[in-house]
C-alpha cells in the first residue's frame, strides 16, 4: 500500500477520509509502525516546515493536528513501546491561580499532532494535581504554562513538589506562557522553555532525540 | 423581517459638511468674478475673449453662469488600461487607486547611503517595483529621467523607461504641449490607435498651475492639447499655505479650487466634455525651514477636505499619500507617510499619489516604495468595515463553543481569518524568535525585499515591432530638439 497518500490527506487536513486510509492500512496488515513513520510523520514534518517557512498558518496547521490526532486513537492501540520512539506521552495544565489556557492548548494540540498522547489536566491546577497525575500517568513529558507574572512562580512549586516526591527524574518538564523567558526556565529548574506554541514541539523532540 | 436598517458596507470619513462645500464653492466663484487668474498663453485669451469672460491683458475673469455651464459638461467617470490592456483603474466616485509621485531629481543610492542625480535606470526600478507591488495601481515616474540627451526631450524618454518596466496605467509629466503630443502618440500607438486610445486610455496627462491664480505657457498648451484631443487629464493645484495661499486652509481651499474651475472653463471653451481631474496638493510651507511640507498633518486634512469637495462636485480627484519630508527611511517617514496616507484612503479620493516620496518631494527611494506597499495593505484592510451578516455575528459558534472553549480549530476560523491583514514585512513575532532570526528592524526587511523584487521580478515584456515604433517617436523628438 502506498503510504504517500496518508502523507498527502493528513498534509491536506482531512481528518475523515485519513482516518478512512489509516484503517484501510491496518486492515491491509501494513506494520502500524509504518504507517507512523513512514505515513503520519512524514506529514506532520512537512507541515511542520511548512509552518516554520511561513507557507502555513495557525489554523491550518492544527487542523491537521486535529487529524493526525484522531487517527493516532485508531492506531495507538495497535502500536508497541519501540514504534512511538519519543512522543511519548505527556501531561499538560496551566498552574494554579491562572485561568490563561489559549497558549497552553494551542501547545497541546501540536504535540498530540506530532504523535504525543497528550493528557490536559486543564486551567488553575494545584501543585498536588500535577504532581498526582505525574504519578498515575506516568508521561515522559510534563508541560506547564502561565501567563500572569503573579502565577509564574508557581511553575517552580510544582518543580519541587516533584523533587519532594522523588519522581523529578521521571519527566523532562517544559515551560512557556508569555512572561516567561529562557532564564526564568533555568532559574526554576525547567528542562526546557518554548517561546511559543508552534515551536515547542520542535525543541522538545530535538531534546529528547539527543537525551 | 427587519426595517429601518443602515448598513455600513466600509468606513466612512468626511471633514466637511455640505454647507461648508457650499461656502467654498461660492467662494471659489467669487474669486473668479472679483479676482480672476492670469493667463499667459496668447491662444487661450483668445478663447477666453470670444466668451463671456473679462479680459484685461493677461488677466480673466470668469462669471459664475460660466463655470456652472462647464460643471454640467465633465465625464464622473474614466477608465484606464495599461499596456497590458487590462481595463484596470476605474476612476469613479468613492473608488480608490493608489500611485506613486513623478519627476524626484534625486534617488537615495542605496550601496552608498548618498543621496545622487536620478537616472533612466532609477525610473526602470521604480516601474518595475510598482508592477510587482499589488497596492499600486498606477504609476508615475517616481525619479525624474536625467540623463536623458536632452532636458527638452526627457519625458519621452521616461515614458519609455516607465513601460520597459510597468504594465499599469501611468499618469504621465511632460515638457510642454508638443511633448504631451509626444506621449500621446506613444500611447496610441500601444492602444491600437487614437480611437482605441479614447476609449481605453493608459495615461492621465498631469498639469498643473502656478499658484496663486496664474496659468503659465506650457501648462496651458497641454491643457489645450488634452481636450482638443480628449485626452484624461488633471489640473492639480500645489499651493503652499502662508505662501502662495492664505494661511488658513480654508482659504486655501477657495483658492485652489478657483485655479481648477479656470481651468474647466479653458477646457470647455476649447472642446466641451474634456475628462479632467481635481486635484491639489495642499499643504503648508513650513515657517521654520521654508519647506514646502509633504509630512504635515495639515496636508492629510486639506486633501480630505479637497476630495470632499471633488465629490459635491461630481469630479474625480487626484489626491496624495505616502510621502514624508524626512530625508531617509525612517521613523518619522513612517510616521508621516502612513497618517497621509490613512486619511488620503479613508477620504475615498479617487488617484493617490506620491506614494513613496522622501525628502518633501525632491528624493527617491525604491525602499520607500517597498515599505508602502504594506502601509497601504494595512489601510485598506481597516478601510474594509465591518460585515454583520449573521455568519459574521456569530451566534451559533459562540453557543458550540461555549465557556473555556477555543476558536482556532473551528471551521468558522478556517474560513474567516484569510480575511485579515496578511503582513509580509511587519514582525508579530515573540521575542526570543524575533532574536534567534538575526534581531532585524522592519528597515533590514524592507531592504531586503527590495534587493529580491529588483533581482528576481520579470515585467511581462513589450513587444519588439512596439518598442521600435515607440523610439522612433522619440528619435524624431530628439532629431527636433537637437
Amino acid at each position: 500500500m502506498d503510504l504517500s497518500k496518508i502523507t498527502e490527506t493528513l498534509i491536506s487536513g482531512k481528518s475523515d477520509e485519513l482516518k478512512k486510509l489509516v484503517e484501510e492500512a491496518i486492515n491491509n496488515d501494513v506494520k502500524p509502525a509504518d504507517i507512523l513513520n513512514q505515513g503520519l510523520l512524514t506529514g506532520m514534518d512537512a507541515v511542520g516546515q511548512k509552518w516554520k517557512a511561513g507557507e502555513m498558518f495557525m489554523p491550518e496547521v492544527l487542523r491537521c493536528a486535529k487529524a493526525m490526532s484522531s487517527s493516532m486513537d485508531v492506531l495507538r492501540p495497535m502500536l508497541k513501546d519501540d514504534d512511538i520512539g519519543n512522543a511519548g506521552t505527556m501531561i499538560i495544565g496551566t498552574v494554579a491561580g491562572d485561568l490563561h489556557d489559549i497558549g497552553k492548548d494551542l501547545a497541546a494540540m501540536m504535540f498530540e499532532g506530532a504523535g504525543y498522547k497528550v493528557i490536559n489536566i486543564g486551567i488553575d491546577q494545584s501543585n498536588e494535581n500535577f504532581v498526582n497525575a505525574v504519578k498515575e500517568h506516568k508521561p515522559n513529558l510534563l508541560g506547564m504554562s502561565a501567563l500572569l507574572t503573579t502565577t509564574m512562580p508557581r511553575m517552580g512549586e510544582v518543580i519541587n513538589s516533584l523533587k519532594e516526591a522523588g519522581i523529578r527524574d521521571q519527566v523532562t518538564v517544559i515551560i512557556g506562557g508569555a512572561p516567561v523567558t529562557e532564564e526564568f526556565a533555568d532559574e526554576i529548574g525547567a528542562d526546557l522553555y518554548a517561546p511559543n506554541a508552534g515551536t515547542a514541539v520542535e525543541i522538545t523532540n530535538e531534546y529528547l532525540q539527543n537525551k | 423581517m427587519k426595517i429601518n436598517q443602515k448598513i455600513n458596507k466600509s468606513t466612512k470619513f468626511k471633514v466637511l459638511s455640505d454647507d461648508q462645500i457650499e461656502m467654498i464653492y461660492y467662494a471659489a466663484l467669487e474669486v473668479l468674478e472679483r479676482t480672476g487668474g492670469n493667463v499667459y498663453h496668447d491662444g487661450a485669451i483668445e478663447l477666453f475673449k470670444n466668451s463671456q469672460a473679462v479680459v484685461r491683458g493677461n488677466n480673466v475673469r470668469i462669471p459664475s453662469f460660466m463655470v456652472e455651464e462647464a460643471l454640467n459638461y465633465y465625464p464622473s467617470k474614466i477608465t484606464l488600461a495599461g499596456r497590458n490592456k487590462k481595463r484596470s483603474l476605474h476612476i469613479q466616485k468613492d473608488t480608490v487607486a493608489f500611485g506613486t509621485g513623478s519627476d524626484l531629481p534625486f534617488t537615495y543610492d542605496r550601496k552608498t547611503g548618498e543621496r545622487r542625480r536620478t537616472t533612466y535606470k532609477d525610473v526602470n526600478n521604480a516601474a518595475k517595483l510598482v508592477d510587482a507591488l499589488s497596492n499600486y495601481d498606477f504609476l508615475m515616474s517616481h525619479g525624474i529621467v536625467s540623463d536623458a540627451p536632452n532636458p527638452q526631450t526627457y519625458d519621452r524618454h521616461q515614458f519609455m523607461a516607465m513601460l520597459e518596466q510597468c504594465t499599469k496605467p501611468m499618469v504621465l509629466t511632460s515638457v510642454d504641449g508638443e511633448g504631451l503630443e509626444d506621449l500621446w502618440k506613444m500611447g496610441c500607438l500601444i492602444q491600437g490607435g487614437e480611437e482605441e486610445f479614447k476609449l481605453n486610455p493608459l495615461f492621465v496627462a498631469y498639469i498643473e498651475p502656478i499658484s496663486p491664480l496664474k496659468n503659465d505657457r506650457t501648462a496651458v498648451e497641454k491643457l489645450l492639447f488634452a481636450a482638443e484631443k480628449k485626452l484624461p487629464a488633471m489640473y492639480t493645484p500645489c499651493p503652499s499655505a502662508g505662501a502662495t495661499a492664505p494661511a488658513t486652509i480654508a482659504g486655501m481651499l477657495v483658492q485652489s479650487l478657483s485655479e481648477t474651475l479656470l481651468a474647466i472653463v479653458l477646457c470647455h471653451l476649447k472642446n466641451p466634455g474634456t475628462p479632467l481631474i481635481m486635484g491639489g496638493v495642499t499643504t503648508v510651507l513650513d515657517m521654520k525651514k521654508s519647506t514646502y511640507s509633504y509630512g504635515a498633518p495639515e496636508l492629510s486634512l486639506a486633501s480630505a477636505a479637497n476630495t470632499d469637495i471633488s465629490k459635491w462636485l461630481n469630479l474625480p480627484m487626484f489626491s496624495t499619500g505616502g510621502c514624508t519630508d524626512s530625508k531617509i527611511l525612517d521613523e518619522q517617514a513612517a510616521a508621516e507617510q502612513m497618517m497621509n496616507l490613512f486619511y488620503s484612503y479613508l477620504s475615498g479620493a479617487n488617484l493617490i499619489h506620491d506614494v513613496g516620496y522622501i525628502d518633501h518631494g525632491t528624493n527617491a527611494s525604491l525602499e520607500s516604495l517597498v515599505l508602502n506597499q504594506e502601509m497601504m495593505g494595512m489601510v485598506k484592510q481597516f478601510g474594509k468595515g465591518i460585515n454583520t451578516d449573521d455568519d459574521y455575528l456569530a451566534l451559533d459558534l459562540i453557543e458550540k463553543v461555549g465557556p473555556s472553549g477555543e476558536y482556532v480549530t473551528t471551521e468558522h476560523t478556517f474560513e474567516h481569518w484569510k480575511e485579515w491583514f496578511l503582513p509580509e514585512l511587519q514582525d508579530r513575532s515573540d521575542y526570543e524568535t524575533w532574536k534567534n532570526n538575526g534581531s532585524k528592524t522592519m528597515l533590514d526587511r524592507v531592504k531586503e525585499k527590495t534587493q529580491d523584487l529588483l533581482d528576481n521580478y520579470e515585467t511581462e515584456p513589450m513587444d519588439e515591432k512596439l518598442q521600435k515604433e515607440l523610439k522612433d517617436v522619440i528619435k524624431s523628438a530628439d532629431e527636433r530638439h537637437s
